[in-house]
């Protein structure tokens, strides 16, 4: 194909795409700040789902077809709980942020330490949600890991400490 | 003076004018703190107009007129890479710095798009008769059609978050997605042919650029810094969340 098509072809779309974005902006402009409502996470289960130990138990009980299809099932839940970790990171960092902007200077540490470990935090789901996507497909090869559960929980903490400190 | 020539003119020096009213209007509510970088954009933009329109008026040599609006040129392409981090970093600038690790990844990205677009448009410009004389345009062609890539960077980084873009930064980034964005469509179809109407429809696309960082400059920022009664309803609520989660 010719590259100028190509460049046309590049230039309608990235066009569509402002088109899009403006609509859906103009379209939720009135309407107030998301609530950032926290999804309740079983966070042992999660880990669960996530343990090596207990991959390898099931490695060496089942049959390889049987192994990779109870591991997609596994690895389809271990999602489900990132994208709800995920969603609450989002919600924590708007809280961090909007915590900075305050006159109080003790929480305004607070906030600008949630909405940092909130942010890091949401960065991990989106790489451990491209790795789980990738153990999807092999689900012999790579196994899923639950390292973000400890910093859910750090962050998490510090919202609870936060809470603490505005209502003082 | 003919009407096309009178139409020329307005579409070069409407805009420059505006600029300088979206710079007051930025001073008058105070958001030339928040987007620094935009706010020396606009001066920059404004500066490089009267340069370029007083050699244009001063017929100065054809060779001299090129040299400076290459030059001029690049510094708004630079400017641009910068404002770009400045919308990146917009919802997080009062709580958190932009870390090394996102600007390095900002950086490799935008390298990789350098890459691809310079030979996209060098091998472009090479198929035109007087490649000679616009070859030193290819560098920022190329970097314009790069920042198409990252304003569409922009909007997925705001939708990631889950943080809804404030006026101004969705204003400057469709202004400045609309001067990119019109980069490429150019090169598909008027390159090197008429560079007087390719010119003209560059003015008219800065035109409708600077008109709507105009009305997006002056909307009312949702304030984000009432951490009143509502606001800590909702820590609370956070705070019962944290204990459904840790009491297993």
């Amino acid at each position: 194909m010719n590259l100028q098509i190509i460049l046309a072809i590049v230039a309608i779309l990235f066009f569509l795409f402002l088109i899009v974005m403006s609509w859906q902006w103009l379209s939720t402009r009135g309407e107030a700040a998301p609530a950032g409502e926290l999804i309740p996470v079983d966070l042992e289960a999660f880990q669960n789902l996530t343990d090596p130990e207990e991959e390898q138990f099931l490695r060496t009980s089942l049959s390889p077809p049987e192994f990779r299809s109870v591991q997609r099932i596994r690895i389809r839940a271990a999602k489900l709980y990132v994208v709800a970790l995920s969603d609450n990171a989002g919600s924590m960092m708007r809280l961090g942020n909007s915590a900075s902007l305050q006159a109080d200077q003790a929480i305004v540490a607070l906030g600008r330490d949630i909405a940092k470990r909130a942010l890091s935090l949401k960065m991990w789901c989106a790489v451990l949600q491209l790795r789980l996507t990738a153990a999807l497909v092999f689900p012999t090869i790579l196994s899923p890991t639950g390292g973000i559960a400890d910093q859910y929980l750090a962050v998490t903490y510090m919202a609870a400490k936060l809470h603490a400190e505005a209502a003082a | 003076m003919d009407v096309l020539r009178l139409a020329w003119l307005y579409l070069w020096i409407a805009p420059h004018l505006l600029l300088i009213l979206v710079a007051v209007l930025m001073i008058r509510n105070g958001r030339q703190r928040d987007f620094p970088i935009f706010f020396s954009y606009l001066l920059y933009e404004f500066l490089q107009f009267v340069v370029i329109f007083s050699i244009w008026c001063l017929e100065a040599p054809h060779p001299m007129w090129l040299r400076t609006d290459e030059i001029l040129r690049g510094g708004s392409v630079v400017f641009r890479f910068a404002m770009i981090q400045e919308m990146i970093a917009a919802p997080f600038s009062h709580s958190i710095p932009m870390g090394k690790i996102m600007t390095r990844m900002l950086n490799w990205g935008t390298g990789f798009l350098v890459v691809i677009s310079l030979v996209s448009v060098e091998y472009l410009y090479r198929q035109l008769p007087n490649y000679g004389l616009l070859k030193n345009y290819v560098v920022i062609e190329a970097c314009n059609i790069t920042q198409c890539g990252l304003i569409v960077g922009v909007f997925l980084w705001h939708r990631f978050l889950g943080v809804r873009m404030s006026p101004t930064v969705f204003g400057i980034a469709l202004g400045m997605g609309l001067i990119v964005g019109s980069e490429p469509y150019m090169l598909a179809f008027v390159t090197g042919t008429r560079l007087i109407s390719r010119d003209s429809l560059q003015m008219a696309v800065f035109n409708v650029a600077v008109l709507v960082w105009l009305y997006f400059v002056q909307v009312r920022e949702p304030s984000d810094s009432d951490f009143n009664g509502a606001q800590l309803l909702r820590v609370r609520d956070w705070a019962e969340g944290v204990g459904r989660i840790t009491r297993p």
